[in-house]
C-alpha cells in the first residue's frame, strides 16, 4: 500500500478543522445566528449528542440554523425546538425588487426555475444564444462597455478581468464560479444556485465563450448542500439539452463544467485560496501577483467570478451595456442583492439600485428592527465588513462612496444588532471565528487571532480599557502586516465592535 | 522597454523586468538590512512570514518586498519607524508562539540556523536569560536528520527547498490558523518519505528545529575548509567544519557556481569513513602468512626495487599503472609520468577505460575533444534536454535536481533509457528501449529528422561534414524496423524526433548507459548526429555533457592516464609534443600505445605484464568478470596497491601502501565540465597514510629520477608547461573560488564554458555512419534475463567509503530490481534473496519489486562486495574503446532463502 505523504495530511487537517462530523448536530454561530439564540441551540443539542460548529448554512434571515446529523438544514423555530424533532422550513425566503429592473431576483421567489424546462420558458440561454452569434470579441467590449463590478465584494470591473483573462497566454484557460459565500450574512448566492442555477451556467458559459475557455467550475460550499445539488442537476439537464458539451447549442464551441465542493474552510471564498481547493491542496491563499487571470487553476489563465456577478451577465448581454448602466450610479452601474438578517421587521433579500441610502435600507425597506428597539448598529459586508451605528447609516450603498468612508460593502449582508444583544459575547464569537478561520499561511493572522481571542477574553474583566488598547495594537498590526484581505479585513469590525462593548457603562 | 528606475530609501536603482523588490534590493546590497523568515533567494515568494514590508509611496499600507514586482518610478522606504515597529511585533507574535525558539542560540543546526535568534537580538525580543537545549528531537530514527517540533516557527523555508530545489516534497505544513505544523512524510519519520536525504531543509532552517547528528554534536570550531566532494563527477563545492581533528560537519558552498550550497546524501553526510577504524595505516607487506607493516622508506625501496628488477629482466613494458580516478590530478600526472618518463612504459590507464571512455573516443572522433561541450550552466538555459542512458537524480543528484527544476520551469525533456527513472515523470516522451539498442533508437530518431526536415540545415551545411553519406545510410524504415530491435513503438521514436526538434538546440546529458556497451562508442557517435542536426554543439544553452562518474576521472584522462596520448591528450607521435616533453621530462615516453586495463589485465594473465601498480581502485570489485580479473592479478609478480582500505584488490597485492584520501589531501580534481578545482586538506591523513602524489615523486627519486616538487603547486605549474593548449593558463593561484574550465591557454584566459563555439576543435563536426550490429548477450531461453548493472542513489562505486558511513542504514545492501511478472514467474517475493547466475559466474542479492524495468529486464547495483555483481558481467569489450560491456549480462534467476540456501518444501 503506498504510504501516506505529508502533502495529503496537510490538506486533509486543513479542511478537517471546518468539517463537521457526520454525526453531530452542526450548528450556524455565524453572526445572524449568534444574535439569534445560537448558543442555546447548540446548548440544548450538545445535551442529545454531539455537535460542531459551522459559520452560516446561508439561512440568516430565518436565523438560527443547524443541520442535523441526518443531513438536513433547520432553521427558525424548528432549530430553536432542537433536539426536539420539528417540521422544518415553513418560513419562506422573501425577495423583493427595488430596481426599476430585476437583474438578479428576476426568477427568485416566482415557480421552480432550477428546472430546466422552466428556466427556459423564463427566458434563460437567450443571452447565450445571443452571445454565441455575438462572438467573443464583441462580448467582451460588451462586459467592458456594462462597467460591472464584481460581486464578490472586491469591487473589480468584470470586463477587465475578463480581458485579462483572454490575452494571458496558456495552454488552455478555465472559468470558475465562486458559490464559497462564507460571509455569515449574506445568502443571495445559495438562492440563486437553488432556485435559478441555470442563469448561473449561462453566465459562466458567455464568461467561457468570451475568454475562450472549455473548461468551468462551479465551487460550492459544503454548508451549501441543497445548492450543489440543485447545481449538479441544473449540469445534466443542460448537458443533456446540448448547452454544455461539445457543441454548445449547435455552436462550434465546447464548454462544460462540473461541480466541486468545499471542505469547511472561509478562507476558500478568496479566490486564490478557492483555486488550491479546487487543485486538491489546501484553501491557503497564494501570493499575488501574479493574478488569476494570468496564473490561475493549474497555472493556466483563470477567471473567478461571483455567483452574483454572473447572473447579472445574461442580463447585459440581452439587454444591453446602455440598459444597464441607466441602473444604479456612474461609478457601479446595476443593482445589487441586500441580504437583511433576521433581526429586522422584514428580513429577506432586497434588489435594490447601487446608490440608495444605508439608512433607507435598513429603516425602510429592512422596517428597522424585529423587536421595535432601535438598533445599536449594524453589519454591513460580513466579518471583513463594517459595523455600522445609525449615526455613520447616511451613506448611499455603492463601492466607490462607501471606500471613502472607509466603508466595505462586501456581498451586500446586513445584519442588525438590536439593543439587546451581548456585545462581549458577540466579540468574542467574532474573534473565534477568525482564529479558527485563519488559514496559517501568514504569520500576523495565524498567530495574531490567537492572540485576538485571548485579548478578548479579558476585555469583560477589570481592566478591559487597558487590554482595549492591547487590542487596538494588535489589531493595527494584524491589519498591516497581514497577506490578504481575510487579515487585513477582520480588525477594523472587531476594533468597532470592542469599542461598542466597552462603551458608556464598558469596562 | 520603460527604464525600470525605483527610489529605494532614497537610492536610485534600475531593476530587471519581473524583479521583486526584495531581489532588487537584495542584487543592490540592501537585501540584508530587510529582514525576511520565508523567503529564499531565487525561489518564489513565500510572502508568510510579512517581516519585508515595506512601504510605497501613494500605497495604502505595507506591502510585502518579496512578492511586490517592481514598477517604474516607485517610491520605496524600508526602515520607516512604522514598519520597524510592524516587524518588531510580528517577531513578538512569532516568539511568544515559539519561545524555545527564542531561547536558543541557534549554533546546532544548518548555516542559516541563526537567524531566528539574531532578528530577535536586533529588535530587542531576545531573552537574556542563559540559553536552553530544545526538547528532544523526534524522528531520531534517521541516521543522520533530526527534527525539533518546538523550535519550528513554520516558515516553511524547508518546504519550498525541498518542493523547488530538491524535488521530493517531503514537507507539507499541517492544521491551519496558530495551530498549523510540519508534517512530513507519512509520520514525521523522513525515512517514511521520499525523503533522499541531502540536507538542504537543515541549511535553510532559521531556527534549527531542521538539524542533523552531525550538527548537534558539539565542538566545531575554527573556520571550514572549503574543498570538492569527491563522490561523483559533478564537482560540488563543500565548507568541511572540523573538530578536534575529526570532520565535525560538511555543508556545500553557498557561491559555488557548481552547486550554490547544494548537496547530496553522500555529499554532505558520508564523511566517517576519514574515522573508520579500518583505515589502513601504515605500508604493509605481504607474507606467507599474511601482512605485516612496514616503514615507508622500506616500502619506496621495495617500490623501486621491484619495479627496476622487472624492468631490467623484462624491460619497460611488462609493468603497467592504474591511476586513481578518484585521487587528484597531481598525483595521476606524476603517476603516468613516473611510468612514461623514469621507467619507460605507456602501460597507463584509468577507470575511464571502464566508464566513458567510449564516450570521450566518440567525441573526439566526431568533434575533435573528449569532453563535455556544454558547462551545467547549460541547464538552466536550455529549452529542449536529452538524457539517454543517465538516471542523474540517482548518481548525479545534484545535477538531477537541476535537471528537474529546468524541466518544471517549462524545459523539454526526452528521456531514453532501459529504466524508468525518477525523471522520467517529467519527460516527453520516455523511450524505454531495450537495453543495448541506442544505436538503432538514435538512427531513427535521425531518420525521422532527415526525413521531416526537422533539421538545422545553415548548422550543418557551415559547421559539419559526412551529412550527405550519414544520410544515404539511413532508410525510410529505419523507425520501423528500430521499433522492433528497440522494443518500443515506432511512433514513440518519432514522437521522440519531433519533440527533440520542436524547440532548437537541446542539450545532451549522457551516462554510461549509452558508454558501456559492446557498441559504446557507436551510441555516442549516433547520439553526436542527432546533436549536429539540430545544430547543438557549440551554442548556449545546449550541446553534449557526458555526466563523469568519479569525482577526478576527467581529471585523470586529462592528465593523461590513457595508453594513447599524454597529458592534455597530446598524441604520442606529435613532434611538437615530444620536444615539450623531452624539455620538461628530460625525455619523451615511447611512441607507441601502451595496453589498456583489460589489455593490462590479458598481459597479466599471460604472464607478459609482471608488475602493476593500482592507485585506488578495487578491480576486483568492479572491473566485469571477477573470476578474471583474479587470475590475472594473482599471476604477476608485484602488484603494488595504494588505497584507503583493505580491498578485495588489496588482499591480493605484495604492498599496499596506505592513502591519504579526498578530505586529507591537497590538489585539484576536474569535474564533468571541465572545471578544474583546487581540493584542500581538511583533516590529517591517519597514521602514516599519505597523499598520493608524494607516494609518485618518493619511488621516481627512489628510481634515480630528481623530482623537485615541493607541492601541488608546483605539479600544475609542470602540467602547465607540458600541455600549454589545454591548461597553459593553470596556477593555483587562479583556481580559488570556482576554478578554471580547460581550455585555458594562457595566465588571461578567462576558461571555456562552451567547447566548439563558432568552430570544432577539429574543424568540421563530423557525422559518423553508424548500424546496430545486435547486442553482446541475448535473452535465450537459459538466460532469460537482461541485466543492467550500475549506481544506486546512497553508495558510492565500489561503496568501500560510503558503506564505512551511516549510509549504510540508509541503504544496507545491493538490490535486483525485478519486475513483479518476473518475480512472479520466478517465485520470488520482494525482500527476497535471489540468485543470478549468468555465463561467467553467480551473484546473489535481495529483491525489490518494481516495474520501472520492464519484463525480462533486471537491475542490480554493485556497491558491496559480497553481492559480486561483477562476477556476472562478461569480457565483452567495445572493440573501438576497449570499454566493458557492463550494461548487457544475458542471466537467470532463482529464489534462495536467507540463509542462501535454496528455497525448497524442506525450508521453513
Amino acid at each position: 500500500m503506498p504510504q501516506d505523504t505529508a502533502q495529503s495530511r496537510a490538506v486533509r487537517s486543513f479542511f478537517a478543522a471546518g468539517t463537521p462530523p457526520p454525526d453531530a448536530t452542526a450548528v450556524c454561530r455565524g453572526l445572524s445566528c449568534e444574535l439569534n439564540g445560537a448558543a442555546g441551540v447548540e446548548r440544548r443539542a450538545a445535551a442529545a449528542g454531539p455537535t460542531a460548529r459551522v459559520h452560516c448554512f446561508g439561512y440568516c434571515d430565518r436565523a438560527p440554523a443547524a443541520r442535523v446529523a441526518a443531513g438536513e438544514v433547520l432553521y427558525g423555530a424548528a432549530a430553536l425546538a432542537l433536539p426536539r424533532p420539528a417540521i422544518p422550513g415553513a418560513e419562506r425566503l422573501d425577495v423583493r425588487c427595488l430596481a426599476r429592473r430585476a437583474v438578479v431576483t428576476e426568477r427568485l421567489g416566482a415557480g421552480a426555475h432550477h428546472d430546466l424546462g422552466a428556466a427556459r420558458r423564463a427566458g434563460v440561454y437567450a443571452a447565450l444564444e445571443a452571445g454565441l452569434a455575438m462572438g467573443a470579441e464583441r462580448l467582451l467590449s460588451l462586459l467592458e462597455d456594462s462597467g460591472e463590478l464584481g460581486r464578490g465584494g472586491a469591487g473589480y470591473p468584470t470586463g477587465a478581468k475578463w480581458r485579462a483573462c483572454a490575452t494571458a497566454v496558456g495552454p488552455r484557460r478555465y472559468v470558475v464560479a465562486n458559490g464559497d459565500e462564507g460571509d455569515p450574512g449574506a445568502f443571495i448566492d445559495r438562492a440563486l444556485l437553488e432556485e435559478d442555477p441555470h442563469a448561473v451556467i449561462e453566465g459562466l458559459a458567455l464568461c467561457a465563450l468570451a475568454v475562450g475557455a472549455s473548461e468551468g467550475i462551479v465551487f460550492i460550499r459544503a454548508e451549501y448542500p441543497q445548492a450543489q445539488a440543485r447545481m449538479a442537476l441544473a449540469i445534466t439537464q443542460a448537458r443533456e439539452a446540448g448547452i454544455l458539451g461539445p457543441a454548445v447549442l449547435g455552436y462550434r464551441f465546447a464548454f462544460d463544467l462540473r461541480v466541486v465542493s468545499g471542505h469547511g474552510s472561509y478562507v476558500c471564498g478568496e479566490e486564490t485560496a478557492l483555486l488550491n481547493a479546487i487543485e486538491g491542496d489546501r484553501g491557503e491563499v497564494r501570493v499575488r501577483p501574479p493574478y488569476p487571470a494570468r496564473t490561475g487553476l493549474y497555472g493556466c489563465p483563470t477567471v473567478v467570478n461571483n455567483i452574483e456577478t454572473l447572473v447579472n451577465v445574461p442580463w447585459i448581454v440581452r439587454e444591453g451595456a446602455a440598459a444597464y448602466r441607466r441602473l444604479g450610479v456612474a461609478a457601479a452601474p446595476g443593482t445589487k442583492a441586500f441580504c437583511l438578517g433576521r433581526g429586522f421587521a422584514r428580513p429577506g433579500i432586497v434588489e435594490a439600485e447601487f446608490g440608495v441610502s444605508l439608512r433607507e435600507m435598513v429603516e425602510q425597506h429592512a422596517g428597522g428592527s424585529r423587536d421595535g428597539q432601535p438598533l445599536r448598529a449594524v453589519v454591513l459586508g460580513g466579518p471583513m465588513g463594517s459595523v455600522l451605528t445609525p449615526a455613520e447609516w447616511d451613506v448611499p450603498l455603492e463601492p466607490a462612496a462607501l471606500r471613502r468612508h472607509g466603508i466595505r460593502l462586501g456581498h451586500g449582508g446586513l445584519v442588525p444588532i438590536p439593543a439587546s444583544a451581548d456585545l462581549p459575547a458577540l466579540l468574542l464569537n467574532w474573534a473565534q471565528f477568525m482564529a479558527l478561520e485563519s488559514c496559517g499561511k501568514c504569520a500576523p493572522c495565524a498567530l495574531g487571532s490567537r492572540e485576538v481571542v485571548d485579548l478578548v477574553g479579558q476585555i469583560g474583566s477589570a481592566g478591559g480599557r487597558r487590554r482595549l488598547v492591547e487590542l487596538q495594537q494588535l489589531l493595527a498590526t494584524v491589519e498591516a502586516a497581514s497577506l490578504c484581505g481575510f487579515g487585513q479585513g477582520l480588525p477594523r469590525p472587531l476594533l468597532k465592535l470592542a469599542t461598542l462593548a466597552l462603551g458608556p457603562g464598558g469596562g | 522597454m520603460a527604464d525600470l528606475t525605483l527610489q529605494i530609501d532614497g537610492e536610485r536603482f534600475t531593476a530587471e523586468p519581473g524583479e521583486t523588490l526584495l531581489a532588487v534590493a537584495r542584487r543592490c546590497g540592501r537585501g540584508a538590512s530587510i529582514p525576511t523568515l520565508c523567503n529564499l533567494p531565487g525561489l518564489p515568494a513565500e510572502g508568510g512570514c510579512r517581516l519585508c514590508v515595506v512601504s510605497i509611496e501613494g500605497e495604502a499600507g505595507p506591502v510585502a518586498a518579496c512578492s511586490t514586482p517592481v514598477r517604474a518610478g516607485m517610491v520605496v522606504a524600508t526602515h520607516t519607524a512604522a514598519l520597524e515597529a510592524l516587524r518588531r511585533d510580528v517577531l513578538g507574535m512569532m516568539l511568544r508562539a515559539h519561545p524555545a525558539a527564542g531561547r536558543l542560540a541557534g549554533d546546532d543546526g544548518g548555516r542559516q540556523s541563526g537567524e531566528f535568534r539574531a532578528l530577535l537580538e536586533r529588535y530587542g525580543l531576545a531573552d537574556p536569560a542563559p540559553r536552553q537545549s530544545a526538547a528532544p528531537a523526534v524522528s531520531a530514527t534517521h541516521p543522520y536528520l533530526r527534527f525539533r517540533p518546538d523550535l519550528c516557527i513554520t516558515c516553511r523555508r524547508c518546504v519550498q527547498f525541498c518542493d523547488e530545489v530538491q524535488g521530493q516534497s517531503v514537507f507539507a505544513v499541517g492544521g491551519r490558523g496558530a495551530a498549523v505544523r510540519l508534517l512530513f512524510g507519512a509520520d514525521e519519520r523522513f525515512e517514511h518519505s521520499p525523503c533522499v536525504s541531502c540536507g538542504g531543509c537543515v541549511d535553510v532552517c532559521p531556527t534549527g528545529a531542521l538539524t542533523d547528528v552531525d550538527r548537534l554534536r558539539p565542538g566545531a570550531t575554527g573556520t571550514a575548509v572549503r574543498t570538492v566532494c569527491a563522490y561523483c563527477g559533478v564537482g560540488c563545492n563543500i565548507d568541511v567544519a572540523v573538530a578536534e581533528g575529526a570532520v565535525h560537519h560538511v555543508s556545500g558552498t553557498l557561491e559555488a557556481a557548481v552547486n550554490r550550497g547544494h548537496l547530496c546524501a553522500k555529499g554532505r553526510y558520508a564523511h566517517a569513513w576519514t574515522r573508520s577504524p579500518e583505515r589502513l595505516k601504515s605500508p604493509l607487506l605481504r607474507t606467507t602468512t599474511g601482512f605485516r607493516p612496514v616503514s615507508w622508506p622500506q616500502a619506496l625501496e621495495l617500490a623501486a626495487r621491484e619495479l627496476g628488477d622487472i624492468r631490467a629482466a623484462h624491460g619497460p613494458d611488462a609493468l603497467g599503472v592504474m591511476t586513481s580516478s578518484r585521487s587528484t590530478n597531481e598525483a595521476a600526472y606524476l603517476l603516468q609520468k613516473l611510468f612514461r618518463a623514469v621507467i619507460g612504459t605507456n602501460n597507463v590507464d584509468c577507470c575511464a577505460r571502464v566508464c566513458h571512455s567510449s564516450t570521450a573516443l566518440a567525441l573526439t572522433m566526431a568533434t575533435g575533444t573528449g569532453a563535455a561541450s556544454a558547462s551545467y550552466a547549460d541547464i538552466e538555459r536550455a529549452r529542449t534536454i536529452v538524457v539517454a542512458g543517465a538516471n542523474p537524480t540517482v548518481a548525479h543528484p545534484v545535477l538531477g535536481a537541476r535537471i528537474r527544476q529546468a524541466v518544471r520551469r517549462g524545459a523539454r525533456l526526452i528521456v531514453i533509457d532501459p529504466r524508468r527513472t525518477e525523471l522520467c515523470e517529467h519527460a516527453r516522451p520516455h523511450l524505454q528501449i531495450e537495453p543495448g539498442t541506442n544505436v538503432a533508437a538514435f538512427n531513427a530518431m535521425a531518420a525521422v529528422l532527415v526525413e521531416e526536415g526537422l533539421w538545422n540545415r545553415a548548422y550543418v551545411a557551415e559547421r559539419c561534414e559526412g551529412f550527405e553519406e550519414f544520410a544515404a545510410s539511413l532508410d525510410e524504415r529505419e523507425a520501423v524496423v528500430a521499433a522492433a530491435v528497440c522494443g518500443v513503438p515506432a511512433e514513440a521514436l518519432r514522437e521522440a524526433a519531433r519533440s527533440l526538434a520542436a524547440a532548437g538546440p537541446a542539450l545532451f546529458v549522457t551516462g554510461l548507459g549509452l558508454s558501456e556497451l559492446v557498441q559504446g562508442t557507436d551510441s555516442v557517435l549516433a547520439l553526436v548526429n542527432l546533436a549536429l542536426l539540430t545544430g547543438s554543439i557549440g551554442v548556449p544553452g545546449a550541446g553534449l555533457l557526458p555526466l563523469r562518474g568519479q569525482n577526478n576521472v576527467q581529471g585523470n584522462a586529462d592528465m593523461g592516464a590513457a595508453p594513447g596520448t599524454v597529458t592534455g591528450y597530446q598524441s604520442l607521435a606529435d613532434p611538437e609534443a615530444r620536444e615539450r616533453l623531452r624539455r620538461v621530462w628530460g625525455s619523451a615516453p615511447p611512441s607507441a600505445a601502451g595496453l589498456t586495463i583489460p589489455g593490462m589485465l590479458a598481459a597479466a594473465r599471460s604472464g607478459t605484464l609482471q608488475g602493476l601498480w593500482v592507485q585506488g581502485e578495487d578491480l576486483m570489485q568492479s572491473d566485469p568478470n571477477e573470476a578474471q580479473v583474479r587470475a590475472a592479478l594473482t599471476r604477476l609478480r608485484f602488484l603494488v596497491v595504494q588505497e584507503l582500505f583493505m580491498t578485495e584488490t588489496a588482499r591480493l597485492a605484495h604492498l599496499v601502501l596506505p592513502a591519504a584520501g579526498a578530505l586529507e589531501q591537497e590538489g585539484t580534481f576536474t569535474n564533468g565540465e571541465r572545471r578544474v578545482q583546487r581540493v584542500r586538506a581538511a583533516v590529517r591523513p591517519p597514521g602514516e597514510a599519505r597523499p598520493d602524489w608524494t607516494v609518485a615523486r618518493d619511488v621516481a627519486r627512489a628510481l634515480g629520477a630528481d623530482w623537485r616538487y615541493e607541492d601541488p603547486a608546483a605539479v600544475m605549474d609542470e602540467i602547465a608547461g607540458v600541455a600549454p593548449g589545454l591548461f597553459g593558463g593553470l596556477r593555483y593561484s587562479r583556481l580559488e573560488g570556482d576554478g578554471l574550465q580547460w581550455p585555458c591557454p594562457d595566465g588571461a584566459h578567462p576558461g571555456t564554458a562552451t567547447l566548439h563555439a563558432g568552430r570544432f576543435q577539429r574543424g568540421r563536426g563530423r557525422f559518423s555512419v553508424v548500424r546496430h550490429q545486435g547486442r553482446s548477450e541475448a535473452r535465450t531461453a537459459t538466460w532469460p534475463y537482461i541485466l543492467i548493472t550500475g549506481r544506486d542513489l546512497q553508495h558510492y562505486n565500489v561503496g568501500s567509503m560510503t558503506r564505512r558511513t551511516p549510509n549504510i542504514d540508509l541503504a544496507g545492501g545491493d538490490q535486483l530490481v525485478v519486475h513483479p511478472q518476473d518475480a512472479a514467474a520466478c517465485g520470488l517475493r520482494a525482500g527476497e534473496w535471489a540468485e543470478i547466475e549468468s555465463r561467467h559466474g553467480r551473484a546473489r542479492a535481495r529483491t525489490r519489486l518494481s516495474d520501472e524495468v520492464r519484463p525480462g529486464t533486471l537491475f542490480l547495483s554493485f556497491h558491496f562486495p559480497e553481492t559480486h555483481a561483477n562476477a556476472l558481467t562478461g569480457g565483452q569489450l567495445d572493440p573501438q574503446s576497449q570499454c566493458p560491456d557492463y550494461k548487457v549480462t544475458a542471466v537467470r534467476l532463482r529464489a534462495i532463502n536467507a540463509g542462501g540456501h535454496e528455497a525448497g518444501e524442506g525450508a521453513s
